[in-house]
């Protein structure tokens, strides 16, 4: 609905100060410009990678075993961004029962359930769900070395 | 001396005015982390002195005070009826930061006035637009933060904080309130307001103003404004054009008595100096102090901002902001100034032409309640030494006394027994999400 009003523009860089792009290159003291100038690359940035949205990106911590067919496993670091709507095969933050819970929104015999990805824990039909979204993992980071 | 009626003392005109307020912002902070508080009643202490200072709706529903001492309350939290929390300004800081960051990517301009209240300045959109514009924002913070908010819009500040305060009130509003200051709606909001509740007018100036027939925020409205300037002030004259649609009230004089104290100013000229930023930090902290004493306060948590030129966008954009829990309430000028330079410290970052900065003091306490208390016994407070500063001051012009900087590096640990972790900014304290039910019980019991 917004999107009909005149409204500016995210800013681009916000409140993640680093890494600061660099200062353009000056060749010698004579003031000429650094042929390389106009090819400097700017310094790759996780933060821009990750996070499109810094104000509603939150890092949640995984706890538990049972997501490791989805690549989840225990203690890894989430990337939950709140300002997405949940769509069939996001995997979701969501509540259940008081508790926070990761779950896949996806299709089960053609009806919107909330899966896991073990079988243990069968999926759940939507529609029964006393369920709320906390918001959308955008990506998992998996630390090899701490 | 003359004082003209109509100086623009803000920077911009805009056309419509918006305060976006945080319902119980402190509890509202703890639920989105720990979502098993919603609908309980949740009080959340202050650190050291063991009081209510933020409840929810819930706790209100139980006739609990603000203030009330935390021992009162241990046999309600021990048959757990109630929750109780010891502060977590780290987290209320990190939100705060995050609702001004999204209505600044949704917003031409804002002005962060509390840590829970943010002005936003819209143009060129009708006032349908505005409403809707409103209704979309407070979605979204709802969705993206899992913040309640409300919003008041309206052409000046006075009128939008009437407007935010309808919109929390009267649920026919769903949380969105637009006041344009002609129509009926505006007329019959004002006739019902007392005149004690519109914002500059205290408690002793509405006794006053009762005398002379005026007891609603309508009669107000309908007073002579001359009159107004010549019985009263100059202030109350330019309060009454605001209640009529007549922006002329700059944000800085909205201050609430025994809530809130801010001071802010642009800079003449942006600036990436530290000694700068610093020097101008410290000038509204001394003024924020000053107005503290004036009203007999003191303040628990020291919160400043730098903002860049954001209409500069061939220039680096940052928006930080840090918040100071002081350990103990005070109103000692050389504690606000040393929250600041600690607060600067963590925000400051070269290579960036600031524009604007502010100091503010949040969650105030009357200061003679405060110090009947027996277990308050003031650290370093001397209210001869900052009487007098005040007194030099003010006879002499603002700031003929400064204070330089102190070297009192004072060990900032706060008690906080039942605070709950710091989710946004440690990353040994982030939240938990359990990949099956019962993962996250597991996990503690195994530590």
């Amino acid at each position: 609905m917004t999107s009909q009003l005149p409204v500016a523009p995210a800013l681009p860089l916000t409140s993640q100060p680093l890494p600061f792009p660099p200062l353009h290159g000056r060749a010698g003291f004579s003031g000429f410009p650094s042929p390389a100038q106009d090819y400097e690359p700017r310094t790759l940035d996780l933060n821009v990678r990750l996070i499109k949205n810094p104000s509603q990106t939150f890092y949640l911590s995984a706890t538990g075993d049972s997501m490791e067919g989805w690549g989840i496993f225990d203690g890894d670091l989430l990337v939950v961004d709140r300002s997405i709507s949940p769509r069939l095969g996001h995997i979701l933050v969501a509540m259940l029962d008081e508790e926070v819970l990761i779950k896949r929104y996806a299709l089960h015999h053609g009806i919107p359930h909330l899966c896991s990805a073990h079988p243990g824990y069968p999926p759940l039909p939507l529609e029964d769900a006393d369920c709320q979204v906390w918001g959308v993992v955008r990506a998992v980071i998996h630390e090899y070395l701490r | 001396m003359y004082v003209p009626l109509f100086t623009s003392t803000y920077d911009d005109a805009y056309a419509m005015i918006g305060l976006v307020d945080a319902n119980n912002f402190y509890v509202s902070c703890e639920r989105i982390f720990q979502p098993h508080l919603e609908s309980k009643a949740v009080g959340v202490m202050s650190n050291n002195d063991g009081c209510v200072i933020a409840r929810s709706a819930e706790m209100k529903a139980l006739d609990i005070p603000m203030g009330t001492p935390a021992f009162k309350l241990e046999t309600l939290r021990q048959r757990g009826e109630i929750h109780l929390l010891s502060s977590n300004y780290e987290l209320y800081g990190d939100m705060s930061g995050r609702l001004a960051q999204l209505l600044r990517d949704a917003c031409p301009d804002i002005a962060p006035y509390s840590i829970d209240e943010m002005f936003i300045y819209l143009d060129g959109l009708s006032d349908r637009q505005c409403q809707t514009l409103g209704e979309s924002l407070r979605r979204r913070i709802h969705r993206g933060l899992g913040l309640p908010v409300c919003i008041g819009l309206a052409t000046t500040h006075t009128l939008a904080k009437l407007a935010n305060h309808a919109a929390k009130k009267q649920p026919q509003y769903q949380g969105v309130c637009l006041l344009n200051g002609q129509d009926a709606l505006t007329a019959s909001l004002l006739a019902q307001t007392p005149v004690s509740e519109v914002w500059g007018v205290g408690k002793r100036l509405a006794e006053r103003l009762a005398i002379g027939g005026i007891h609603t925020a309508w009669d107000l409205h309908e007073s002579d404004i001359k009159q107004l300037r010549k019985r009263f002030s100059v202030v109350l004259a330019r309060t009454a054009l605001e209640l009529r649609g007549t922006p002329c009230l700059h944000m800085n004089a909205l201050d609430q008595p025994r809530q809130r104290i801010m001071t802010s100013r642009s800079f003449g000229q942006s600036t990436g100096v530290k000694a700068e930023v610093h020097d101008a930090l410290r000038r509204h902290a001394q003024r924020s102090a000053e107005k503290l004493r004036q009203q007999h306060s003191l303040t628990r948590a020291v919160m400043l901002f730098l903002n860049t030129n954001r209409h500069r966008r061939d220039q680096p954009q940052y928006f930080p902001q840090a918040l100071i829990p002081l350990p103990s309430p005070s109103d000692d000028t050389r504690v606000i100034l040393d929250a600041v330079r600690q607060g600067l410290e963590q925000i400051y970052r070269p290579r960036y032409r600031f524009m604007k900065a502010g100091v503010m003091l949040l969650d105030l306490v009357d200061a003679e309640q405060h110090q009947l208390s027996l277990l308050n016994a003031p650290a370093h407070h001397h209210p001869l030494l900052m009487a007098t500063v005040d007194d030099i001051n003010q006879r002499m012009g603002q700031g003929t006394i400064r204070f330089g900087m102190t070297d009192n590096d004072a060990p900032w640990q706060l008690r906080c027994a039942h605070r709950s972790n710091r989710y946004t900014t440690r990353w040994d304290e982030l939240m938990k999400a359990g990949t099956h039910p019962g993962a996250i019980a597991a996990c503690t019991s195994r530590t």
